[in-house]
């Protein structure tokens, strides 16, 4: 068994592979050419490989392979109903159900829009009480459209689903879906000045559960970095020390130590580049409050900039994290952060990184 | 009988198909028998706006043209993207 990241770029999807060491890798790919891979994962629970598919051509789509990506299927007719007044148009995140429901998957994407499948990707239908939420009308499009870019599944209770849209909020739901409540109590919207702390409206870039400590969850916010200890309940700021900035996109999880999260800062809203000159990681282990900044291994003059999907965590011992560029380089620390190797250079934009366990027998 | 020709990436979206013969009488017939007509579509029928439907050679604007047998129809990607 070895090591894998999935790299998914503007121009296909790429395989990072390694032994346990995580110090040398081979690049494979790249797989389904002429498609925008927003995140690619592989599902745990069935080995299959997952990819939300975008094509500024022929629209938005998922596609899935079970051999390793020696083949692809294409997931077809993923449509929102004419009543809505709505289209798909972009699949950002593909995320797997509950364990216990091993043929179940949720795709999110614009314009805020949540997907379910009950038969492994083949087909999607829209879950219509995100669709008709009644807050929509109050939801505003963030850069990246109205995107439903984060789709957690509390482990321990496969009612309880979270997603996070921008500009939209935080949403929990604790009915396998039927309804929605909006978790943003505490999240500044500093872009509204007259009403900084709406219910919603909220611009999260990315937003995760702890799979150890379900009622913890992490996000990172066009305005700051926030923690919840009470499945969103009400979230703490958490940006100063340390934090050279609150502005950022993805945020990674340590999947055995609750405490620990890493993000990479940019300077803020209007010049979105790793600050000082330097990309930068920041790690805190004492669940945010203090941050300190791994540099051992990482460029110490760059401008760098990392999208939502941008970061990954494995499961191996010691942790490995990953980090994909939009310059074309995915860096990954075999140890937790303590040091880097650059794994490869040069791909094309990359829109997302995910690790995963790789076997190819 | 007409053939309908598309472009390398929707291809390999039908398996590796890139000609198509087909009885259809009007353009969007023949398009939605293909195996990637949800790439062609949207979700309301319409014709994604960056696909170009060429007929014998000639871009054409209504898919409800009444087709004579032997017609080639071209698929062509709208010059865009990066």
């Amino acid at each position: 068994m070895g090591a894998a990241v999935l790299v998914g770029t503007r121009k296909g999807l790429f395989v990072l592979t390694s032994d346990e060491t995580r110090r040398e890798w081979a690049v494979e790919g790249p797989h389904l050419t002429g498609w925008e891979v927003f995140h690619a994962m592989r599902d745990p629970r069935t080995g299959s490989l997952h990819a939300a598919t975008n094509n500024w051509v022929y629209g938005a789509t998922a596609h899935r392979s079970s051999d390793l990506g020696e083949t692809w299927e294409r997931s077809e007719g993923i449509g929102l109903p004419e009543e809505s007044e709505l289209t798909w148009e972009k699949s950002w995140h593909v995320e797997p159900g509950h364990p216990d429901e091993p043929e179940t998957l949720f795709l999110g994407g614009t314009p805020g829009a949540l997907f379910r499948s009950g038969d492994g990707g083949s087909t999607w239908e829209p879950v219509q009480s995100v669709i008709e939420h009644p807050t929509r009308e109050k939801w505003n499009p963030g850069a990246g459209g109205l995107c439903c870019h984060s789709i957690q599944v509390d482990p321990s209770d496969p009612q309880r689903l979270y997603i996070a849209i921008s500009a939209a909020g935080a949403f929990r739901s604790e009915d396998g879906g039927e309804t929605w409540e909006p978790k943003n109590s505490g999240v500044a919207a500093d872009f509204f000045p007259d009403n900084p702390f709406p219910e919603v409206g909220q611009c999260v870039h990315k937003l995760l559960l702890h799979p150890e400590r379900p009622e913890r969850l992490w996000q990172q916010n066009h305005c700051g970095v926030y923690r919840s200890d009470d499945r969103g309940d009400s979230w703490e700021r958490l940006e100063g020390n340390g934090l050279p900035s609150g502005f950022g996109f993805p945020i990674a999880l340590d999947p055995a130590d609750p405490d620990a999260a890493y993000v990479v800062p940019e300077e803020g809203a209007e010049n979105r580049v790793t600050p000082d000159g330097r990309l930068g990681i920041y790690r805190t282990r004492d669940g945010g409050a203090s941050w300190e900044l791994l540099t051992d291994g990482l460029p110490q003059q760059a401008w760098a900039s990392v999208m939502r999907e941008g970061m990954s965590f494995d499961r191996l011992d010691p942790a490995g994290v990953y980090l994909g560029t939009q310059s074309g380089s995915v860096f990954v620390s075999p140890d937790g952060g303590g040091s880097w190797v650059e794994a490869a250079r040069f791909l094309p934009t990359i829109l997302s990184v995910e690790a995963c366990e790789w076997s190819s027998s | 009988m007409v053939l309908v020709l598309i472009p390398s990436l929707l291809a390999r979206e039908a398996g590796g198909q890139g000609r198509f013969e087909l009885e259809a009488a009007t353009a969007r017939e023949a398009l939605q028998q293909l195996p990637v007509r949800d790439l062609l579509f949207d979700e309301r029928g319409e014709l994604r706006p960056l696909v170009n439907v060429y007929v014998d050679r000639t871009q054409v604007d209504d898919l409800e043209t009444p087709l004579q047998a032997g017609t080639e129809i071209r698929l062509v990607a709208a010059v865009a993207g990066g």
